[in-house]
């Protein structure tokens, strides 16, 4: 007897129909689409965000991005916040990677009111920035093979990132939130022996990085999963305000660092690194390239930094701290990409408005919204998780 | 697909017999780093209780609270804070922000509890277990401040400036100067309650760090009718017990005082302060004394609409401020600027009238509805040892008297003053300008019982006479003056060990083989001045409670026992002008309350 | 960055200029006019990247200020543009044809200030703050503090006292002013 080979059909130019706008019409009484809820509390490493998904067999027909189980409204809240409260407040817009925050608030409020950063006190930001992304891709490159259900890479990477996090304790005198870069300046020099132990464990991630490439980066599944899918447009990349490791991954060589060079940046020798092909093992690999490129601009840094005792600014009273009347846009590159604080002050002790721009804001919604049509829906985490949402800046 | 790609992955295997990274006992085995933020410490005994870490926390997680064996005094509220961990966000800026750094994190982290209450505590109060933790987050000694730790540097005259003239001293603030140093001002509010006036310092510092001087001026006034006085010559009790000072210097409370008065134009004190049209009544209110007490209390009832008259024995208003303080420390025409707005409220000023002589306490008492009296401390006290009955030996209050009268004082080559308080000071460098003017050089030596340490006068006053070129010589306890054919050749006199006793009590030791001789053709007595209070006849007196020390006793209103006849100033309080300010003030509520059939000598 | 401000201010009356830094302006522009600006910086000055849109509410002026911040990648320059709208009724035209994201922008406005661009894609849908019956959160008069006072129950046994306050109850309670 002959079989029937079962074809996967990807022509979807005749099913779901669609009408004129080209949307899909969907009729879930029709019974032949289902509504799928992908969170909010989906065990991914993405937060509490939800996909409203609805499907055709196993085949995403529309996404909706869901947020707002985090939302505190941290921008109103700072409005009735002086600038130096403001600082501790800030950070809680990004859990991953909350340097990013305090950076950018600290740069914004020191461009209004002219303050001018002791040189090594930039040093030390630069450095706490570069930690945090460490941190941050420790997790996110084998993260994106979790997804998968590669779990293995995640967990030695988890490992890698505790080291990671006892220097930021030791540094900053917290593991997850630092609150170190304040309007002014940092808030501690570098501690005894820092130095050294951090470069042991920088010895460590190399070795890290190696036994990835072999298990996740050279592995076959991992490729066949990965390779051609979560294509993303290189025309999208404007239109969906695409920034970081994704643009970087469709061929936008776009990094803050060295496009807006802010701190000590130009001093620091490094080329983010580019591809093409776009898919989710392109924004992989750069993301393993980007964490490459991280341990040496931290080698660098170290290497550089200067012995200097003096870490902030003087600066007037922080209980009346009152900031010219003026407006200011500060950025800087996160993990994700361009992340940036747009304040307004009135000449008071307060901000008039804080906004935040995270990459996720676009990556998270519009962008992801349109990647997962047509997706099949054991890829849609994959494809979320290449773009490396994070709720909380979404919603702020 | 390459062999490779199937293959590599497996070499994963060869973790199977690495060691995983577990911390066995996270309670020993892995305490938190150096610089740790876990739960707070504070040391209670230096913590004063100025809720700084309060103000500055984010998350309003401090609460101050009473704590029980610690009492509220002069510099320490007695509250301590309370910090709620429902809110903290352990960002240290309360630690960040503590004016005597007594608040700190320790590195302790792993502490758990069943009860939620558990986790609001008073730090420091609530024995922890981590109280004794060296490790965590402390203040960044000298590497970053909140809030300036120093405080503007207040230009004064050079010594070779000041030498021989009575042009006044300290400069005063430019805007710039004033806003810098206002800023500094945590807004604790500790210092208000050890003003004697108990005035809005820190509401007047932000009016000057804004730049609001009319509300400023007129906060001075709610509490303060001598701004340009106290504003230069106040003993500044408020700048003792600053919680800046803690940490740094005190905030210049007295310069900014003196800033925002300065700022002011004569002209325009009714305007800024809304006293253009006062409604009077028709009762007649009799001040004795124009010294800062009788002045408060005059302008304070004057304010009420009161009908005031002050007696006053000398040609001029101010009391001990014009007669006393020397003219560089408070020149005339910055008296007159505070003495001649309170007249143009319409108090009368009679010159020149001493009561007792020219006119009755009994002929006031009928004539007006009430009288207060301030006519403080003119009589010099003498060291009565021999030798002082020789006419070469002054009192330092006569001779200021006479200086600001105008007059010329005797004024020999070598003087000697005994004393080491304030007014000895400042009559030791009233007598150097005189000798510079005089003779082209200084020859003064100022003596006291106290040593150095201990001296009472406030050290700046110290540095600034020797700055002078008067000679400055504490620790001797005078004997006898010299005397050879009827002049004066010097004063002996012989090491003292101890002022006072054990119990505080004032019994001075000496060292009697330790001997010296200042040699000299002038002394000047300088160790305090008595009250004159014979214009109270003997009927009055009667009337009147009277302590074992001879003082008047006055209930809080400052009201005698005829009550009728209230005191104040030096006379009751003292030692300064803004106890008399302040004694005149409360004296004038009472007066008003009196006069409204409210207040009794004794409430029953 | 000076002559496109030049070209900007004849041919779309802007005002208020401002250099922020070397390479970031701002300019207030009309609002029947911005679009076109927007279009023009975008296709003509190659400033596609789109950074952010976002209100300012200045309440005491009844006004609101809607921020678009471009970026041209190959310049490397930012551009702030102002729009001041009225804040009574308040209405901005979409912009969402030019940047596929904005259409997120706008509907994070409409929930958050109530401002409303007709024509962008979902932008009644909510997007935030499902099942919110208040006023616009992010506008000045929503008291973030009343709010959360009515909302959530404080925890017992809370209360402070002010230390100058506190000083004279204990030591000088009878004066009055
Ligand atoms: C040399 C010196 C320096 C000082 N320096 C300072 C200083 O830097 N800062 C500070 O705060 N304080 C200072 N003081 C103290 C301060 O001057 C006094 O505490 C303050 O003036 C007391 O005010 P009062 O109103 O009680 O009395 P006084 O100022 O003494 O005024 C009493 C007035 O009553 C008049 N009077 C007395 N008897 C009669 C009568 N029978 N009839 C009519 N009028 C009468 C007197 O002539 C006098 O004008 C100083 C004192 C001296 C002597
Ligand atoms: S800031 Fe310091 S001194 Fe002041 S109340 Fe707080 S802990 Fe005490
Ligand atoms: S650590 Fe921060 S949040 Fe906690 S009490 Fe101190 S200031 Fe408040």
């Amino acid at each position: 007897m002959k079989r029937n080979k079962l074809i996967w059909q990807p022509d979807r130019s005749k099913y779901p129909e669609h009408d004129s706008n080209g949307k899909p019409i969907v009729d879930l009484k029709s019974q032949k689409f289902t509504k799928l809820w992908q969170g909010p509390n989906h065990p991914g490493v993405t937060g509490n965000m939800s996909l409203e998904l609805t499907l055709s067999g196993d085949e995403v027909v529309e996404a909706k991005t869901h947020v707002g189980y985090l939302h505190r409204g941290f921008e109103k809240l700072m409005e009735r916040r002086t600038y130096m409260q403001c600082f501790p407040t800030s950070i809680r817009m990004c859990v991953a990677e909350p340097d990013s925050n305090e950076y950018v608030l600290s740069a914004a409020v020191e461009e209004l009111s002219g303050i001018e950063v002791p040189e090594t006190a930039q040093w030390l930001r630069m450095l706490a920035l570069e930690m945090a992304r460490l941190q941050v891709l420790l997790r996110v490159v084998p993260g994106i093979a979790s997804t998968l259900s590669l779990g293995l890479g995640s967990q030695w990477g988890m490992y890698m990132r505790e080291h990671i996090l006892d220097r930021f304790e030791e540094l900053t005198g917290g593991r997850i939130y630092h609150m170190y870069i304040l309007p002014g300046g940092v808030r501690g020099q570098l501690p005894d022996g820092f130095k050294k132990r951090m470069l042991e464990n920088l010895d460590m991630i190399d070795g890290f990085i190696k036994r990835i490439e072999d298990l996740i980066f050279s592995n076959n599944v991992f490729k066949k999963r990965t390779v051609g899918v979560g294509i993303l447009k290189p025309e999208w990349v404007d239109q969906f305000g695409v920034v970081g490791p994704p643009a970087r991954g469709a061929g936008f060589k776009r990094d803050v660092r060295k496009d807006y060079p802010y701190l000590k940046y130009n001093e620091i020798d490094f080329d983010p690194f580019m591809a093409t092909d776009s898919d989710i093992y392109t924004r992989a690999i750069v993301r393993k390239q980007d964490l490459i490129m991280t341990v040496d601009i931290i080698r660098q840094i170290l290497d550089k930094i200067p012995n200097d005792k003096e870490i902030r600014a003087k600066t007037p009273n922080v209980l009346h701290l009152e900031i010219p009347k003026g407006e200011v846009y500060a950025r800087s590159e996160s993990s994700r990409g361009e992340y940036g604080m747009y304040i307004v002050s009135d000449g008071s002790k307060y901000p008039r408005r804080v906004n935040l721009r995270g990459p996720s804001y676009t990556h998270a919604v519009a962008l992801l919204e349109k990647m997962l049509i047509n997706a099949n829906i054991s890829d849609v985490h994959a494809i979320m998780v290449s773009l490396q949402t994070c709720p909380p800046e979404i919603e702020r | 697909m390459s062999l490779k790609d199937l293959l590599t992955p497996f070499t994963a295997w060869k973790n199977v017999f690495e060691d995983s990274y577990v911390v066995k006992d996270p309670f020993n085995d892995r305490p938190g780093a150096d610089r740790y933020r876990g739960f707070h410490k504070n040391d209670i005994s230096e913590c004063i209780g100025c809720g700084t870490c309060e103000e500055i926390c984010e998350n309003k997680a401090i609460d101050l609270v009473p704590v029980e064996g610690i009492d509220t005094k002069d510099g320490d509220s007695g509250l301590r804070p309370r910090v709620d961990y429902g809110r903290c966000c352990w960002c240290a800026l309360c630690v960040d922000v503590c004016t005597t750094n007594s608040l700190s994190l320790s590195n302790e982290y792993t502490w758990v509890s069943e009860d939620p209450e558990d986790f609001r505590f008073i730090p420091g109060v609530d024995k922890k277990p981590w109280d004794d933790n060296e490790k965590g987050w402390k203040k960044p000694e000298g590497e970053y401040n909140f809030y300036e730790p120093e405080r503007v540097h207040m230009e004064h005259l050079e010594p070779e400036a000041r030498d021989n003239s009575f042009i006044e001293m300290v400069k005063g603030f430019s805007k710039e100067q004033a806003q810098k140093e206002a800023d500094r001002c945590v807004e604790c509010g500790i210092c208000v309650a050890t003003c004697p006036a108990h005035m809005g310092i820190p509401e007047y510092i932000k009016a000057v760090r804004q730049d609001d001087i009319e509300q400023g001026f007129k906060i001075l006034y709610e509490t303060n009718p001598l701004p340009e006085i106290c504003g230069r010559i106040c003993t500044h009790k408020c700048e003792t017990v600053c919680s800046v000072g803690h940490n740094g210097d005190p905030l210049s409370i007295r310069w900014l005082k003196r800033y925002i008065a300065d700022q002011v134009d004569s002209e325009d004190y009714k305007k800024v302060l809304g006293t253009e049209n006062i409604e009077k009544n028709d009762r007649k209110v009799a001040i004795i004394g124009a010294g800062p007490a009788g002045l408060s209390a005059a302008h304070y009832l004057a304010l009420a609409g009161y009908n005031c008259t002050i007696f006053e024995k000398l040609p001029e208003a101010g009391g001990m401020m014009r007669y006393g303080i020397p003219e560089y420390r408070l020149p005339y025409d910055q008296l007159d600027k505070d003495i001649n707005y309170i007249k143009s409220l319409g108090v009368e000023i009679k010159y020149n009238t001493s009561v007792g002589k020219d006119i009755l306490l009994n002929d006031l008492k009928r004539e007006y509805d009430a009288v207060f009296a301030g006519t403080g401390l003119h009589l010099g006290r003498s060291t009565r040892i021999p030798g002082t009955d020789h006419e070469q030996v002054y009192m330092a209050a006569d001779l200021l008297r006479e200086i600001s009268l105008g007059n010329e004082i005797p004024l020999a080559e070598k003087i000697v003053v005994i004393g080491g308080g304030n007014v000895a000071m400042d009559i030791t460098r009233s007598i150097a300008r005189l000798q510079n003017k005089k003779y082209g050089k200084v020859d003064v030596t100022a003596t006291s019982l106290e040593s150095e340490d201990i001296m009472p006068a406030d050290r700046e006053e110290v540095v600034e006479a020797r700055e002078e070129k008067a000679i400055v010589d504490p620790g001797w306890g005078p004997e006898k003056i010299e005397i050879e054919e009827g002049k004066l050749k010097g004063l002996h006199v012989k090491k003292c060990l101890s002022v006072f006793d054990e119990a505080g009590r004032f019994s001075p030791t000496f060292d009697e083989e330790n001997h010296k001789f200042f040699p000299a053709d002038m002394i000047v007595e300088s160790i305090g001045q008595g009250a004159d209070l014979s214009y109270i006849s003997d009927d009055i007196r009667d009337n009147i409670e009277f302590n074992e020390r001879g003082r008047m006793v006055v209930n809080e209103y400052f009201q005698s026992k005829a009550e009728w006849l209230f005191v104040g100033g030096d006379i009751i309080q003292g030692p300064d002008v803004i106890h008399g300010i302040a004694n005149g003030h409360q004296a004038a509520r009472g007066i008003d309350k009196y006069l409204n059939g409210d207040l009794k000598y004794k409430s029953e | 960055m000076d002559k496109i401000i030049k070209d900007l201010t004849s041919r779309f009356k802007v005002t208020d200029y401002i250099q922020q830094r070397p390479n970031m302006a701002y300019v207030t522009v009309q609002k029947e006019l911005a679009i076109s600006l927007i279009t023009h910086m975008r296709d003509i000055e190659g400033f596609t990247h789109f950074v952010l849109l976002t209100a300012v509410d200045w309440i005491e002026d009844n006004l609101f200020q809607l921020t678009y911040i471009l970026n041209s990648p190959d310049k490397k320059v930012d551009l702030g543009i102002r729009v001041m709208i009225d804040r009574e009724n308040p209405t901005m035209d979409s912009a969402h044809h030019l940047w596929q994201q904005v259409a997120t922008y706008q509907r994070e406005l409409k929930e958050m200030f109530g401002i409303d661009f007709p024509g962008s894609p979902r932008v009644d849908e909510s997007f935030i703050l499902e099942g919110w019956d208040d006023i616009p959160p992010y506008r000045r008069d929503f008291d973030t503090l009343k709010y959360a006072e009515e909302t959530y129950f404080p925890r017992d046994g809370r209360g402070s006292n002010d230390p100058a306050e506190y000083m004279k109850k204990k030591l000088y309670p009878d004066e009055e002013k």
